[in-house]
């Protein structure tokens, strides 16, 4: 009985399902032995041509010999359509093999179906291709993850004794050296030992400071299915543990909406690609964090001196958009001198946000103008960072790649080209900044933060 | 399978299913990889080529000089350019230089005064007027004489025996090159064992026509293909050889490099998708034999000689396997005890272009005895500045010698003065002629294998695989 199922198979396949069924196509369907499925065709061919000497069914065949061409013999391997097949045979000095290779009820024009035939049913099995031909290979074995692993560091080391020792000159000069690869190798290594080394710091800390806030922010950003997820949690759990510090001095509201805050760019940081990049970043930010606590410390001590001076000078401010905006980039660029370009390439907003809060937080009471200078560091140091109140944050990569932001970007980063803007802007600004002033500190400072665009107006009204 | 190995009577697949058939086990292959000259570590480029071409006539100059004794005597006299005296009969030893007419130069097209309209790249840059200069490490003297411009190229390093005349010339009586170097001793496998080569199988071009062509090649290779005697001979080819061109030249197109930015948004270079179908063909091969890959020139690695390997980053799937080797161009190893040395084609095709050998069996015969691989490199074309050393003088004979991306299949069993046997192999593109070559290990035999696939047209087309 066995026999006739397979036959019932190919029925079925041909003329139901109107397929080309092709030797190969069948073996993975099936899952038997290539040679016994070019068999099972040939079998069913000759049963159906005698049941039925009507039958519609076209059938291609493979040949195979040595053709003597030009004196010399030559191997041939051929897909013929049954009608040419004897013509084929008879050109051929020896045949060696000659096999059904598809049946189909259509009579086909050219090969092409032949190929895409067999070229979706491999694509479905790639990972076993070799399961049902003829031929094993012992060597033909994948390499697990670690071994590969393995194998690479085993390369890079035989690779440098060699080196070292065939090495005429310094290797730029025969292009034969990698001990300058191996050198390479060892910064990537010093990096990831730094983030390993970080991570674990990270954890430890993290775990210690368990807070009512941090959980819900925590437990948001640990549900990112990233394979970093926890060291994100740890960073977020510092950084937050580090604004929540800060926020003990400014008040109630600011809190409650910097809990708002953290828990937005929870949703944002993963959505961000490349692990790779965010590695470095990542590394840079517990260094790039302590030094925004620190800072953020100082400037709270220094609030209530500054406070006073702040107000008249931000007021006066308020006027020249351009000179607040150039000095804010200025001291921005002044206060995180290392950490600003490993920040450009890694968009990492939570970090980000908080730490920039704590420093946001003392400046929030201040006049609005004050406090726009401090929401231009904000801007331009955090990345894809969307709030209907603080509107995209600016830095180099975002404003490469995301246009719609651009009218807000521009206006950070070519300050001529905006300058026409901003006399007019100004005005409108500062009505608005001064009602929000009755409200919330925080969404004062929070609007404020907006880099002046039009988009911005659309976004109010 | 092959003409010189008689298949197996196996069962015939024209019949009912059998009792279970036999699977063959692939011939083990016992490989050494000897490219190592070719890799390239650190790059510097703030060197000039100098110091390449003096290293050349320095490591080849011994050669020649042996060479010339041989040929003329004992006796005969080495000078230098710089010791050179009218009238006396003598052998200089120095690297040619072909000064050609139409040669593309840079300078000349940038050339504003001239306002030329940039050279339509030819077929052929050979002219009756080309004119052979002979270097050496101080003066520089013109050729004439019994010596063939149009045959010759620049970057060749050869011994010239003559004397000087008036006018400043130097009149060539005879000359002769390098010579084939001594070849190791043959420890080639005492059974038939195949090593399959091809080269130039052109994905991404676009056009579906040999990819069936390529999945029967992979199909017979791994062993699904044929019947039993043929699939047993299958299992004797220890090795596959992919000898570049992977890709097709239509994946170079730098269109989008002109059109706007706001067209090309969404496009992907066309080499991303043909690398995704090449590592899906290797993923094939790989299960089943031993793939050794060189890049060519269309392949998406740099362009300068010694090409170096793809990265393995480009094929995931195929990569984790062990069987899967990616290798430069040139390649030299040696496979179960045979020396296999060739290119991807590219050093052969620059020499066609610039001297009148038409084919390229014979360009590859003339490399082999002018000692270089390819002498035309770093002139014409791309070559590292190599400071030290000259990878591409040939040290040892190999015993295959081959040369990808041919017009047409051609192999010719070559023996040397010295006994040295080595078989000159010229590997079709795969893509154009749907011919590959088996070569026999055991004795250095070459056949090629041609798959033909059924068109539209008639039987005729049955002829073009060959």
């Amino acid at each position: 009985m066995e026999d006739e199922l397979y036959l019932e198979n190919i029925d079925e396949f041909v003329t139901d399902q109107n397929r080309i069924v092709t030797y190969k196509w069948l073996s993975y369907t099936l899952g038997v032995h290539v040679n016994q499925a070019k068999q099972m065709l040939y079998d069913y061919v000759e049963r159906k041509r005698k049941e039925n000497s009507g039958a519609q069914l076209h059938v291609t065949y493979l040949v195979a010999g040595n053709l003597i061409q030009n004196g010399h013999t030559c191997h041939k391997v051929a897909v013929v359509r049954e009608d040419k097949l004897e013509a084929m045979k008879s050109k051929l000095a020896t045949v060696t093999s000659v096999h059904v290779y598809s049946i189909q009820k259509a009579l086909l024009k050219d090969s092409g179906p032949l190929y895409n035939t067999d070229y979706d049913i491999i694509k479905a099995n790639l990972h076993n291709c070799s399961k049902f031909s003829a031929i094993r290979c012992a060597d033909a074995v994948p390499r697990t993850p670690a071994e590969v692993a393995q194998a690479r560091t085993l390369a890079r080391s035989s690779s440098q004794t060699p080196s070292d020792t065939s090495a005429v000159s310094t290797p730029p000069l025969n292009g034969h050296g990698p001990t300058a690869a191996k050198q390479s190798s060892q910064p990537p290594k010093g990096i990831m030992g730094m983030f390993a080394a970080k991570a674990a710091s990270k954890a430890q800390d993290a775990n210690k400071e368990p807070k009512a806030k941090e959980a819900p922010s925590v437990s948001a950003a640990s549900s990112k299915p990233s394979a970093k997820g926890n060291i994100m949690n740890n960073f977020f759990g510092k950084a937050a543990m580090n604004k929540l510090k800060v926020n003990s001095v400014p008040g109630q509201p600011k809190e409650e909406k910097e809990a708002v805050k953290t828990s937005v760019p929870a949703t944002e940081p993963e959505s961000s690609p490349n692990s790779i990049v965010e590695k470095p970043g990542r590394k840079t930010e517990p260094a790039k964090i302590q030094q925004k606590d620190k800072k953020s410390k100082m400037k709270r001590m220094d609030k209530s001196d500054n406070e006073e001076e702040r107000e008249p000078e931000n007021q006066k401010k308020k006027r020249k958009r351009i000179k607040q905006l150039e000095s804010d980039s200025s001291d921005e660029e002044d206060v995180p001198a290392s950490p600003t370009l490993e920040e450009e390439k890694a968009p990492s907003p939570p970090p980000l946000v908080p730490a920039l809060k704590a420093e946001l937080e003392p400046a929030s009471t201040e006049a609005s103008a004050g406090g726009k200078k401090r929401k231009r560091k904000r801007v331009l140091k955090s990345k894809m960072f969307v709030d209907e109140e603080e509107g995209c944050m600016v830095t180099e990569k975002v404003y490469e790649s995301e246009s719609c932001t651009d009218s807000e970007d521009d206006f950070a980063k070519t300050k001529p080209p905006a300058v026409p803007k901003q006399p007019a802007l100004p005005v409108k600004k500062e009505p608005k900044e001064e009602r929000k002033n009755q409200k919330k500190g925080a969404a004062t400072a929070s609007r404020a933060n907006k880099q002046i665009s039009i988009m911005g107006f659309c976004q109010k009204k | 399978m092959f003409s010189a190995v008689t298949p197996l009577p196996g069962r015939t697949l024209l019949g009912p299913p059998s009792a279970e058939p036999p699977t063959f086990a692939r011939t083990g292959s016992d490989f050494a990889d000897r490219s190592q000259p070719f890799r390239l570590g650190e790059r510097s480029f703030s060197r000039q080529y100098a110091h390449l071409y003096a290293t050349r006539l320095l490591c080849m100059r011994p050669r020649l000089e042996q060479q010339a004794r041989l040929r003329w005597g004992d006796g005969v006299l080495l000078r230098k350019l710089c010791q050179l005296q009218v009238g006396e009969r003598c052998c200089v030893v120095g690297t040619l230089f072909k000064a050609m007419r139409l040669q593309p130069s840079i300078l000349q097209e940038i050339n504003e005064e001239h306002n030329l309209v940039p050279q339509p790249s030819l077929a052929k840059y050979v002219d009756p007027s080309d004119e052979l200069v002979l270097e050496d490490e101080l003066q520089r003297i013109k050729l004439t004489g019994s010596i063939e411009a149009s045959r010759l190229v620049t970057g060749a390093v050869l011994a010239v025996y003559g004397h000087e005349q008036e006018d400043g010339k130097f009149l060539v009586e005879e000359h002769c090159f390098a010579h084939l170097p001594p070849q190791l001793p043959w420890q080639g496998p005492s059974t038939d064992r195949f090593v399959l080569l091809a080269s130039g199988l052109g994905l991404g071009s676009g056009s579906g026509e040999s990819l069936l062509g390529t999945q029967l090649l992979v199909d017979a290779v791994t062993g699904q293909l044929g019947a039993e005697g043929q699939q047993s001979c299958a299992a004797l080819i220890s090795r596959v050889l992919l000898a570049g061109n992977l890709l097709s030249q239509s994946t170079q197109s730098r269109d989008s490099l002109h059109k706007a930015k706001y067209l090309t948004k969404k496009t992907q270079a066309a080499s991303v998708e043909a690398v995704k179908m090449l590592d899906e063909i290797l993923l094939q091969l790989c299960s089943s034999v031993p793939v050794d890959v060189m890049p060519g020139e269309f392949d998406p690695t740099n362009y300068t000689l010694p090409q170096q390997p793809l990265h393995r980053c480009m094929l995931p799937l195929s990569s984790a396997y062990p069987t899967l080797q990616l290798v430069t161009n040139p390649y030299q190893a040696d496979m179960d005890g045979v020396r296999f040395l060739g290119t991807s084609g590219q050093n052969i095709s620059d020499i066609f272009k610039y001297s009148s050998m038409d084919d390229y069996l014979e360009i590859l015969e003339w490399t082999l005895l002018a000692g270089h691989i390819s002498p035309t490199a770093p002139d014409t074309l791309g070559c590292y500045p190599f400071y030290n050393s000259d990878p591409f003088i040939l040290t040892d004979c190999p015993h295959v010698y081959f040369c990808g991306n041919a017009p047409k299949f051609q192999s010719k069993l070559l023996t040397g003065e010295d006994g040295q046997r080595v078989l000159l192999v010229a590997v079709p593109a795969f893509s154009a002629t749907q011919t590959a070559c088996l070569v026999n290990l055991r004795d250095l035999s070459c056949q090629p294998i041609s798959f033909s696939v059924f068109g539209a047209e008639d039987d005729s087309d049955m002829e073009v695989g060959q």
